[in-house]
């Protein structure tokens, strides 16, 4: 049976998505792009180093994924505006991961200010996917607003915790027509089936692949982990019992 | 780390450019700018006093004192 994911109007050939922060080089994110058959992959917007030529990370990303640049620096929705109309402008397209934060001990975002830019970006033809604390009311509102799918975090960023809001999660799975995609938190391949379990369109990963000593396979675990999470979603978990049930036929020989 | 770059020592023009100021004694556009600074102009965004310009705008615009400059580019992130 058919299972695509669509966003926006197009098909993601893959669940799981990757971020390409903190990996040692351009290089070996290209090849963990690669291996995961990664679709969506999220970059940032810097200032220039007016002191050195910096190799160009676009042309490290095969040509065939979508890339989405994220807000991040921005503490407001004025400022994850201003990204994102500068990261339109480079020309990758009208993708934005929006992200507001205003904390920078826990790295949690802002979703009022992350509820306003969506509203003023769609307006103006972006696709947005905005990064968000899982909460129904707020959810609703980005709804109403035109996101495109809402990204709600496992767990801080950076933290591998895994998928500490997962009843909030699965409240949002469950009420929410748009694709729920689990960002942040993730840090093993189990987190990320477990995310996709609870119904999670998708899984974007970046530090614990990134980070790892073998980025390339590690990418390779999360996809994988990602599809297994999506199959077992789709066919019905199987639920928890207090008392054995054999799974051998235990009578007919011995007595 | 504050970089100032003087060519004449009478007429200079201050320009902040990515947070930093610097002097210039020669009216330069932008796309000049982006040439002397060694940056790859197809991998760059230019915000010029807050507005964004297109790369086809670089060379008719001349950059004057008191100019903000913000110059763009991507990097990895999640």
């Amino acid at each position: 049976m058919e299972d695509s994911l669509i966003i926006a109007g197009q098909t993601i050939k893959n669940r799981f998505l990757l971020g390409t922060g903190k990996f040692a080089s351009y290089s070996l994110m290209r090849d963990a792009i690669i291996a995961s058959g990664a679709h969506i992959v999220t970059v940032a917007l810097r200032r220039v180093d007016t002191q050195s030529s910096e190799d160009n990370i676009l042309e490290y990303i095969p040509k065939e994924c979508i890339i989405m640049p994220n807000t991040s620096g921005a503490r407001n929705a004025d400022e994850a505006i201003r990204i994102a109309r500068i990261a339109r402008a480079a020309g990758c397209g009208n993708w934005i991961k929006i992200e507001v934060i205003p904390d920078n001990k826990y790295l949690l975002p802002d979703n009022a200010q992350t509820i306003r830019a969506t509203e003023v970006l769609v307006k103006e033809g972006f696709i947005v996917m905005p990064y968000v604390n899982p909460d129904l009311a707020d959810a609703r509102r980005l709804l109403d607003a035109g996101a495109a799918s809402i990204m709600p975090l496992g767990s801080p960023i950076g933290t591998n915790k895994g998928v500490c809001m997962r009843e909030l999660i699965k409240i949002l799975v469950q009420e929410i027509k748009l694709p729920v995609v689990v960002d942040a938190g993730i840090g093993r391949p189990s987190h990320a089936a477990e995310a996709m379990e609870l119904g999670a369109a998708a899984v974007l990963v970046n530090t614990a692949v990134a980070t790892a000593e073998d980025p390339v396979l590690t990418a390779q675990a999360f996809s994988l982990a990602v599809e297994a999470g999506r199959i077992a979603y789709r066919v019905g978990i199987a639920v928890p019992k207090d008392n054995a049930e054999a799974s051998s036929p235990l009578t007919g020989f011995l007595r | 780390m504050l970089s100032i770059r003087v060519f004449y020592l009478d007429k200079t023009m201050r320009v902040r450019i990515n947070g930093e100021d610097f002097l210039f004694t020669e009216s330069v556009n932008v796309a000049g700018l982006v040439a002397q600074r060694k940056m790859r102009p197809e991998t760059v965004v230019v915000e010029h006093n807050n507005v964004i310009l297109a790369r086809d705008k670089w060379e008719e615009t001349l950059i004057n004192e008191n100019d903000t400059l913000e110059i763009l580019s991507f990097v990895g992130g999640g």
